[in-house]
């Protein structure tokens, strides 16, 4: 506590909350038929027609998978964590018994003041803004609070406040101009908390808000998406999982000293970070699945890049990961690795602090991160402050290889390419026996050249009216989708089927009975067909006026297809993430 | 891009001219490697005055640091020494302020960065350089740079203010513009100067 960082003061304490005036400010539009659920009342919601695939005998129906909070993120291309066994010898300081908010500096220079104080700076956000024509994370609206208009009609919010009513985040407006809201909300949470009981959901009209608290912090969502409350529920989960990420549970701490604690400085900058992960939540089926995806490889290069990740993992380096930027997702337990990887800068090597929950929820461990090409970087994870240079040097060692192995050029190589595409799943169901396996990287050889890439927009859809698909393999935790194409091309439609295919995930995994087997839906929009089974799940979307006997049939040739290219798609003999 | 060596020789006024056999490493007197580390408020340029000394380039957009970044880069002075700068470019938030002895540890040169139209900026300035005092290297070479120099219709910070802090304590001023470059190579070029050499020659 000796560290003096007295000179700033506090930018934006709102100090005292008027407190007639909170009630007032959380006027819900239509608040006509507000309903409190409370615990265990779950939204189950059962539309549509079921019916069981006809290959379909596996009655196993426990899928009692945990929901961990996963991140969403770019195409793992190989990951390494290095043996459980040697990591006992790493660090001494950074080990889970470490304490105090900054106190987990893995090693050295342990002596003076470790901690991160409570002491401001301006406060200021500075958060980039852009108002391009793609998406550039950062806040938007900043200059809007919950007397504007604009704010109010905002389709989704989040918020992060803590248990004293402060502000913490806000998707949108300025924080500090929403103490009045974040005191409202506080207010609602611990009344129900005083009594004993907990807030979960409040639906009014057709906006939800969705509550979750987690020790002094507060998480809400107002939406009126339409989106199910476990989904929702999991977005908070997985904000969360970003906060800790950057501070650690330590942070608890603070609000135990003192509970009025003000948390946004500490938070500084990570708008950014926050924004990309609230925008891959509508676009990232990583963020409900719970899963992550690879980039396709050639089992040859993709062992090849795992083995000289291994080696460097046995060199005290905790866990390396080659990712690519653009798909989805890496899983740490956390949340937004991946998104935190995107946003370091392009140019240079960093190093900075980040937590992984499931490691060691209360210390930091320390990224590396190098962009070996554009989209494409190099993550090595230790527990050690003063690592920087032996991972410089790993990273030296591990671009070199995959250079001259030419991992690289077939990394860059299948970026371009992009993944599986629905026209090309084969046209022969059955003869198994004899037939050469469709291979990803030959599906399209003869012309390949090295400029080519596939223009998303050329797809005409695959047979049967297969407009698109995922199939997330249970056991591996990851899956593959299928490419967008025709006629899902624009955004809209994009993010339109990715929450259709969220509504889907949670009517089969949140009905508190027994999880269904298979659903069959149909939409103006589309025919949605799901089928669970214990080794995997397929969401897959068809031409609203698919056939239903031949989309079932063209959904066993899907997962015939991938079971065939597995290699490929999926990262096996390894389970790389469960600690 | 890089520097060029044609700037007039001024006094080096050396700073506790130790050998810094320990801090920064060095290579031989002819070919200096030091750690410099780059230390300020968030927002206040640092990233954009390495991103103007190494590559050439001013990014009006560019992403807040996470941690911190490094990069390196050499220059060449006129008595045909060459110093390789080793640079750590910190991350100005809060959050990483119990992080920075991580980085300034062992550090030969300390560049402490202030917008000139901020004064919390020049106040956190000057935290960063009563840190450095009690807990930096003793031979540390210290810069004051007042960025953002190409503001003056925004100035906050009068120049006499930032020279005669960092005179009263022993540092070197400067400032700088990282969007027009206005003494960005000078910059480095006098701390190359100010370093303390290797004995002989």
């Amino acid at each position: 506590m000796s560290s003096s960082d007295s000179s700033s003061s506090y930018a934006g304490d709102p100090g005292p909350i008027p407190f007639d005036n909170q009630f007032k400010s959380l006027k819900l539009e239509q608040g006509s038929d507000s309903t409190i659920i409370q615990k265990d009342d779950a939204i189950a919601q059962e539309e549509g027609e079921h019916e069981s695939l006809s290959e379909n005998s596996n009655n196993h129906q426990e899928t009692s998978h945990v929901q961990d909070d996963r991140i969403d993120g770019g195409d793992v291309t190989s990951v390494a964590w290095r043996r459980t066994s040697s990591e006992v010898e790493v660090d001494g300081p950074s080990s889970p018994s470490s304490s105090g908010y900054a106190g987990e500096r893995g090693s050295s220079g342990a002596s003076d003041d470790d901690e991160i104080h409570e002491v401001a700076n301006d406060g200021g956000i500075d958060g980039v803004f852009d108002s391009q024509a793609a998406w550039l994370p950062g806040k938007r609206h900043v200059n809007e609070d919950d007397a504007s208009i604009s704010w109010r009609k905002r389709k989704k919010h989040f918020f992060m406040l803590s248990h004293s009513g402060k502000p913490i985040y806000s998707r949108y407006g300025d924080e500090h101009k929403l103490a009045g809201f974040s005191a409202t909300l506080q207010a609602i949470i611990s009344f129900l908390e005083n009594g004993g009981d907990r807030i979960k959901l409040v639906r009014a009209g057709k906006h939800q808000v969705v509550f979750l608290v987690k020790g002094p912090i507060y998480l809400v969502c107002i939406s009126c998406t339409e989106e199910p409350y476990e989904s929702l529920k999991g977005q908070l989960e997985l904000i969360y999982g970003q906060m800790i990420l950057i501070l650690t549970k330590s942070v608890n701490r603070c609000f135990e000293k003192n509970p009025k604690f003000d948390m946004t400085p500490l938070l500084g900058g990570t708008d950014v970070v926050f924004s990309s992960l609230i925008h891959s939540l509508s676009w990232n089926p990583a963020t409900f699945l719970h899963a992550y995806t690879c980039l396709p490889l050639a089992h040859a290069t993709r062992q090849a890049a795992g083995a000289v990740l291994q080696d460097v993992a046995d060199s005290g380096v905790l866990f390396a990961v080659l990712m690519c930027k653009h798909k989805f997702e890496i899983p740490l337990d956390a949340t937004a690795v991946y998104d935190l990887g995107l946003n370091f800068r392009l140019t240079s090597e960093s190093f900075s602090p980040i937590c992984l929950p499931r490691y060691n929820p209360m210390a930091f461990l320390y990224a590396y991160v190098h962009y070996l090409e554009v989209d494409t970087y190099l993550m090595l994870l230790t527990t050690s402050s003063g690592a920087f240079y032996h991972l410089k040097d790993c990273r030296i060692r591990i671009e070199m290889v995959l250079l001259k192995s030419n991992v690289l050029s077939e990394v860059q190589r299948s970026m371009l390419d992009g993944g599986i595409h629905v026209e090309d799943l084969p046209g022969d169901p059955f003869p198994r026996s004899g037939s050469v396996s469709p291979c990803l990287g030959q599906h399209q050889q003869p012309t390949d050249s090295p400029g080519r890439f596939r223009e998303p927009s050329v797809g005409i859809g695959g047979p049967a009216g297969l407009w698109h698909f995922i199939y997330r393999s249970i056991y591996l935790d990851q899956y593959i989708s299928s490419e967008f194409s025709a006629p899902i091309n624009s955004p809209g439609q994009q993010k339109r089927l990715n929450r259709a295919y969220q509504k889907l995930y949670a009517s089969m995994h949140n009905n508190g009975n027994e999880p269904h087997k298979t659903q069959f839906r149909r939409d103006e929009n589309y025919v949605l067909l799901c089928w669970v089974t214990p080794d995997f799940e397929l969401y897959a979307a068809f031409d609203p006026l698919a056939d239903k006997g031949l989309a079932i049939k063209t959904c066993n040739r899907v997962c015939q297809w991938v079971k065939d290219v597995e290699n490929e798609v999926f990262l096996l003999g390894a389970s790389p993430f469960s600690w | 891009m890089g520097c060029s060596s044609s700037l007039p020789d001024r006094s080096t006024g050396r700073l506790g001219g130790l050998n810094n056999s320990e801090s920064g490493g060095v290579a031989d007197a002819k070919n200096l490697r030091v750690k410099l580390v780059l230390l300020g408020d968030s927002g206040v340029g640092k990233s954009c005055i390495v991103l103007r000394f190494v590559r050439g380039q001013f990014d009006p957009t560019s992403k807040v640091t996470i941690g911190a970044s490094f990069l390196s880069q050499t220059i060449a002075l006129q008595d045909s020494t060459t110093v390789k700068f080793e640079i750590w470019d910190t991350a100005g938030q809060e959050r990483y302020a119990a992080l920075a002895p991580l980085y300034y540890r062992g550090a030969a040169v300390a560049v402490i960065v202030y917008d000139i139209t901020s004064p919390e900026t020049f106040n956190k300035a000057q935290y960063w350089v009563k840190e450095l005092q009690k807990h930096g290297s003793p031979d540390i070479v210290m810069a004051l740079v007042g960025n953002k120099a190409d503001l003056q219709e925004k100035r906050e910070v009068p120049t006499q203010d930032g020279i005669d802090y960092a005179e009263k304590n022993g540092m070197f001023f400067m400032e700088t513009s990282a969007k027009t470059a206005d003494n960005i190579n000078q910059l480095f070029e006098e701390i190359a100067k100010r370093l303390p050499r290797p004995s002989s020659t």
